[in-house]
């Protein structure tokens, strides 16, 4: 037994105002089912991952007319969580629960007229008791508390923000080979120490786009997937690492993140090892997330995650292609959805002016939370274990 | 600095705070102290936490600043109190001078409305 993603559709992602999560979501289904050469009326899986704006619910199931639902469920995996959908759709259909469901992420924070930062503020919180002193302190939205988990790197091993750059720069180069990516203008490395300050060392070139929109994918059997319009693009194995870290003395926050335990048992399930990955589709919600995830993945060593981005492997033309699509940080902000299209993009051959030549597996990142949670998949142009 | 109510966990906190007194949640069975919000002890998941003064010294473990477009620079930090907790809050030190492992003395500010904070400055005993 094994599963397959067998369709993928993407709303028009970033600037675009009037329509509601809901209704993004309702448009990505529809053009996933499409594309996979299904009909609405063949789902019978459905599990939707609401972002920030949080107005995506259940209730999609009677929106798309579903009758024949035998697995319907919200996932709250933050960033993780479209790779947890596609696990846990694997594992429905494996068990015969469900045979094609839909896994859709689905936001609207943006409104016209307000920059994304006030439109970003994180999911609201209660300033009520102690959970609530971190953010009456300061650290409330991602690019604060991503702020002082970067630092700590930055301590331990000595990256720079200069090798974060890199990473932006290296995510602006595939972004302009990518029609469907907000920003295509190429940028330098002096763009990037020049930015504006958002939480030091954070810069804005630092930090991911907030984009509308919605994505989905159609999971099915890998046996049905064959016979369907696209490519299939077979999972091959998977893992989930949580790390619970405490607020103490040793925690490894900002050191070591959940890619350290959920990248092995990926790789384990898919019965290969790091070096034979071909691509590597990342969370980059910030530039220091994609330095810590590949030395966590095993890449290269602990610490070496900035020197190896400024060696410019990340880049087109590199050794180690990473977030072909431009990333979160220059195509679109999609949480989990966004490395996990473009590594079904790539896996099929679809990638155009920004296709890698080899494309046989893919390692795919979710980060949710500030590192708090992490999700893991390898997929595979291939049958597994061919 | 955002105000922030109490609840039930957090009345001795606030109490002691307001008295200028920083309580930690200790875990007899294991001897180690965790966090103001814990709930289970942070080595051993042990339910028997109860508060204890401590002295409120500790060091700067990471920090960020945060530029204040039309209002002061904000400076918010995580110090890791010399029982071992960390415990995030506002700083009160020139940006200049945060480095790692920089001595901290925790005091408390209360924004209005709002339960009295922690809020670290420079210890210039052991700074």
């Amino acid at each position: 037994m094994s599963t397959a993603i067998a369709g993928l559709g993407m709303t028009e992602l970033g600037k675009v105002y009037g329509r509601t999560a809901g209704e993004f979501a309702v448009e990505a289904i529809s053009r996933a089912v499409r594309d996979a050469g299904l009909t609405l009326a063949d789902l019978d899986g459905l599990l939707v991952n609401p972002g920030v704006a949080n107005d995506t619910d259940l209730r999609l199931q009677s929106t798309l007319g579903m009758r024949n639902t035998r697995l319907l469920a919200t996932v709250q995996g933050f960033g993780s969580s479209a790779g947890q959908m596609v696990q846990y759709a694997s594992l429905a259909i494996d068990a015969g629960m469900a045979d094609v469901v839909a896994c859709v992420y689905a936001d609207a924070p943006l409104t016209e007229g307000r920059s994304a930062g006030a439109s970003y503020q994180g999911l609201k919180r209660a300033m009520r008791g102690l959970g609530a002193l971190p953010a009456a302190a300061g650290l409330k939205a991602a690019p604060e508390r991503y702020a002082v988990a970067a630092r700590r790197h930055m301590h331990a091993y000595g990256t720079t923000s200069e090798q974060l750059g890199a990473v932006a720069v290296a995510a602006r180069q595939w972004a302009v080979r990518n029609p469907q990516a907000q920003m295509r203008t190429p940028i330098t490395l002096e763009d990037h120490q020049s930015s504006r300050m958002i939480a030091d060392p954070l810069r804005l070139l630092d930090c991911c786009l907030v984009s509308n929109g919605a994505i989905a994918i159609i999971v099915t059997s890998a046996d049905r997937a064959e016979s369907l319009r696209q490519p299939p693009v077979h999972v091959w194995g998977w893992g989930q690492a949580h790390p619970g870290y405490v607020n103490r003395r040793g925690s490894e926050f900002g050191l070591v993140s959940g890619a350290a335990r959920s990248g092995p048992e990926a790789l384990k399930m898919a019965g290969v090892s790091v070096r034979d990955i071909d691509i590597r589709e990342l969370y980059d919600c910030f530039t220091y997330t994609t330095v810590i995830t590949l030395e966590d993945y095993g890449f290269c060593a602990k610490g070496e995650g900035g020197p190896l981005a400024a060696s410019g492997a990340l880049g087109p033309g590199g050794d180690l292609p990473t977030n072909t699509g431009g990333g979160e940080l220059s195509s679109f902000y999609m949480w989990g959805m966004t490395p996990l299209s473009e590594a079904v993009i790539q896996a099929r051959g679809h990638g155009g002016e920004r296709q890698v030549a080899k494309h046989d597996l893919i390692l795919v990142s979710g980060n949710g939370g500030v590192l708090d949670f992490h999700a893991t998949l390898v997929l595979g142009s291939h049958r597994k274990g061919t | 600095m955002i105000p922030v109510e109490r609840d039930t966990h957090s009345a001795p906190f606030f109490d002691a705070a307001a008295r200028g007194e920083l309580l930690l949640r200790y875990s007899p069975s294991s001897g180690e102290w965790s966090e103001p919000a814990a709930v289970v002890c942070s080595v051993t998941q042990a339910e028997d936490l109860e508060w204890r003064p401590v002295a409120g010294t500790g060091e700067l473990v990471t920090w960020t600043v945060k530029p204040g477009r039309d209002a002061p620079d904000t400076v918010v930090g995580i110090v890791e109190l010399t029982e071992g907790p960390w415990l995030t809050m506002w700083l009160d030190i020139p940006p200049g001078e945060l480095r790692e492992g920089l001595p901290i003395r925790v005091g408390f500010v209360r924004p209005e409305g709002g339960e009295p904070l922690p809020i670290g400055g420079l210890d210039g005993e052991r700074g």
